[in-house]
C-alpha cells in the first residue's frame, strides 16, 4: 500500500552510516539503496519496516521513529486511563536489557514494572493471541469445508490460508503480490484486536469512555508502529492501538524512571482480556502459529483431546519447513491430511506463492513471518551483535 | 647467432614481496571471516535461547489451547456472540476482521458509514 501516509516510513539511516552495505545484504525487500562508501538510504515505499537492518548494523547507526514521547505524557496525563498489552517475545529478551541471558522469561517482572510505570491495566498481547487463533482457525475451517464441497460455506476464501500476524508480510503482500491477497487470512493481527477489544468490550466492562482510553503495545516489531498507523484499524470508533513502544524502549523506560527490574516481584496481567495460554505464547517463535492453530483446529475438527499437544515438525529455525497432520473431521465423515508450510525470512517466501498463483501448492496452511526465527529475532529486540 | 636470454618478470626480492602481501591477506581474510562467522553463530545462539524460553514458558502453562482459555469464552459469550461461542460471528467480523491492499478504502468507508449510522 504505497499511500502517502506511510511515505515517511519507520526506518531511518542515521550519519553514523559507514556505509559499510551489510543492511542492505539482510533486507528482505531490496529498500536499502547507496553506494560502498557513501551514506546509505532507505526506500519507504519498499520498506516493510521490519527494522533487520536496524538490528543488524554494525554502527548502530539506523533507527527507528520513537512513540515514547507521547506514551510518557499519555501516563502523566489524569483525563487518560492507559492499558497495554505486551507480545509474546517481548518477556523473554527484555531481561536481556538488564544484563540476564536471551530466553530468561522476566513476563512477572514485566508486569510488575508496567505497572510501577504508571499503567492503568497491565493486560497480555497473548490473550489477542488466543483470540486470533479463535477466529483464524475457525476461518481455514471453513476454508477447508468450502474446498471439501460442504454446503454452506461458499462465501469462504480460497485455499491455501496465508497467516496475517506479521505486518512486514502483509506489506510484502501488498506491495510485491497483490494476487495473493485472496489467501491471506482475514484475522487482523493480535495487536490489532487487542486494540479493537479493549476500546470496546473492555472499556464497556470497566466503565471508561473510550475516548479517555489510550492503547499501548510493547512489541519486538518495528512495523507494529507502522502497522497501528494504518488507517483502517478505527474498528472501535478510535484508533484501536495509539501508541506501540518497542521492547528496546520498555527497558529504557524502566531505567530512565530508576526502578530496578531484576528485584522487582513477579505479577500476573489484569483479568478481563489479560489471561493467556501456552498456545498463545509461542506465537512468539516461528511455527508457533501454526502449532497453536493445529492444537485447536485438530480438536474441533475431531472431537477429541489431543493426548500431546506439542507439534515438534513445525519447529526449528530451517526458514522454510512442512508438516503434515491427519486430523479426523468428523463434519466430513474422514481422516483429511493437512498439508502446512511454515516460513520464516520473507526472501523465501516467494517460490511458495509461485506455488500457490500456478495452482500447484499442496498445502493447506502457510504460516510466514518476516523475520529469522519470528518475532523473537524482531526489529524491535535487544540488539544482540556487537561487531563496530 | 641470437642468445636467448631468460627474462624473470620479477626478481627474487619482488617474488618474496608478492608472495608475503598474499600470504598476509589470505591470513587477513581468514580472520575477518572468522569474526563474521562467529558473528552469525552469536546470532543463531540468542534466538534459539530465545525460542527455547517460550517453550519452556508454554510447557509450563495449565491452559495450552486457545479455546481453552476462559477470558476468550467469556468475550464470546457476553459480547461478540452473545449466549455462544461462536467465532465469525457479525461482531467478531467488524471488529476482528480486516481487507488488503486495494480493498482498503472501501472497508475505510463502510466503517464511517456504519458509524454514522449508529
Amino acid at each position: 500500500m504505497n499511500l502517502a501516509t506511510y511515505s515517511n516510513g519507520i526506518i531511518h539511516v542515521t550519519k553514523s552510516c559507514k556505509a559499510c552495505d551489510h543492511c542492505s545484504s539482510v533486507c528482505p525487500t531490496g529498500a536499502i539503496h547507496g553506494r560502498l562508501g557513501q551514506r546509505h538510504r532507505i526506500d519507504p515505499l519498499k520498506c516493510i519496516n521490519c527494522g533487520q537492518c536496524l538490528i543488524n548494523c554494525p554502527f548502530h547507526a539506523i533507527t527507528d521513529t520513537s512513540m515514547v514521547d507521547p506514551v510518557k505524557r499519555a501516563l502523566k496525563d489524569p483525563n487518560f486511563k492507559v492499558v497495554v498489552q505486551e507480545a509474546p517475545a517481548v518477556r523473554v529478551a527484555l531481561g536481556e536489557e538488564f544484563g540476564l541471558t536471551p530466553g530468561t522469561n522476566v513476563k512477572g517482572k514485566m508486569h510488575a514494572a508496567l505497572r510501577k510505570l504508571g499503567f492503568y491495566r497491565v493486560y497480555d498481547t497473548e490473550f489477542a493471541a488466543d483470540l486470533t487463533i479463535m477466529e483464524e482457525g475457525t476461518e481455514l475451517i471453513h476454508r477447508i469445508f468450502k474446498a471439501g464441497g460442504v454446503p454452506g460455506y461458499e462465501n469462504s476464501g480460497p485455499l491455501p490460508q496465508f497467516t496475517s500476524c506479521c505486518p512486514a508480510w502483509i506489506k510484502y503482500a501488498e506491495d510485491n503480490c497483490p494476487a495473493i491477497l485472496p489467501n491471506l487470512s482475514t484475522a487482523k493481527s493480535p495487536q490489532q484486536m487487542f486494540g479493537a477489544v479493549a476500546k470496546t468490550y473492555a472499556a464497556q466492562q470497566l466503565g471508561i469512555d473510550p475516548a479517555n482510553m489510550i492503547v499501548v503495545s510493547v512489541m519486538p516489531c518495528t512495523a507494529k508502529k507502522y502497522e497501528c498507523d494504518r488507517p483502517e484499524f478505527i474498528a472501535s470508533g478510535y484508533k484501536d492501538v495509539d501508541y506501540v513502544i518497542t521492547t528496546r524502549e520498555l527497558a529504557q523506560m524502566i531505567k530512565d524512571a530508576g526502578i530496578d527490574f531484576l528485584n522487582l516481584p513477579d505479577e500476573q496481567a489484569d483479568s478481563l482480556i489479560g489471561s493467556s495460554t501456552g498456545a498463545a505464547t509461542i506465537f512468539g517463535v516461528t511455527g508457533g502459529v501454526m502449532e497453536a492453530a493445529l492444537r485447536t483446529a485438530y480438536e474441533v475438527l475431531s472431537g477429541e483431546k489431543l493426548g500431546k499437544v506439542d507439534f515438534q515438525a513445525v519447529r526449528g529455525l530451517k526458514p522454510v519447513r512442512e508438516a503434515s497432520v491427519d486430523i479426523p473431521v468428523k463434519t466430513l465423515g474422514k481422516t483429511m491430511k493437512v498439508n502446512v508450510c511454515v516460513v520464516t525470512g520473507t526472501k523465501y517466501v516467494a517460490p511458495v506463492i509461485k506455488d500457490v498463483l500456478a495452482g500447484v501448492s499442496k498445502y493447506h496452511f502457510i504460516e510466514v513471518m518476516n523475520c529469522p526465527g519470528g518475532c523473537i529475532n524482531g526489529g524491535g529486540q535487544p540488539i544482540r551483535r556487537e561487531m563496530a | 647467432m641470437k642468445i636467448y636470454v631468460e627474462k624473470a618478470a620479477f626478481t627474487r626480492r619482488q617474488f618474496f614481496k608478492g608472495a608475503g602481501v598474499l600470504l598476509i591477506s589470505a591470513v587477513i581474510t581468514g580472520v575477518l571471516s572468522k569474526i563474521g562467522l562467529d558473528a552469525l553463530a552469536i546470532s543463531d545462539d540468542y534466538v534459539e535461547k530465545r525460542a527455547a524460553g517460550l517453550y519452556q514458558l508454554d510447557e509450563s502453562m495449565t491452559i495450552r489451547r486457545s479455546h481453552e482459555n476462559p477470558e476468550i469464552l467469556r468475550l464470546y459469550q457476553d459480547f461478540l456472540s452473545p449466549g455462544q461461542v461462536s467465532p465469525l460471528s457479525e461482531k467478531s467480523e467488524h471488529l476482528l476482521h480486516t481487507r488488503y491492499g486495494k480493498d482498503i478504502p472501501h472497508l475505510i468507508e463502510e466503517m464511517k458509514k456504519s458509524e454514522a449510522a449508529a
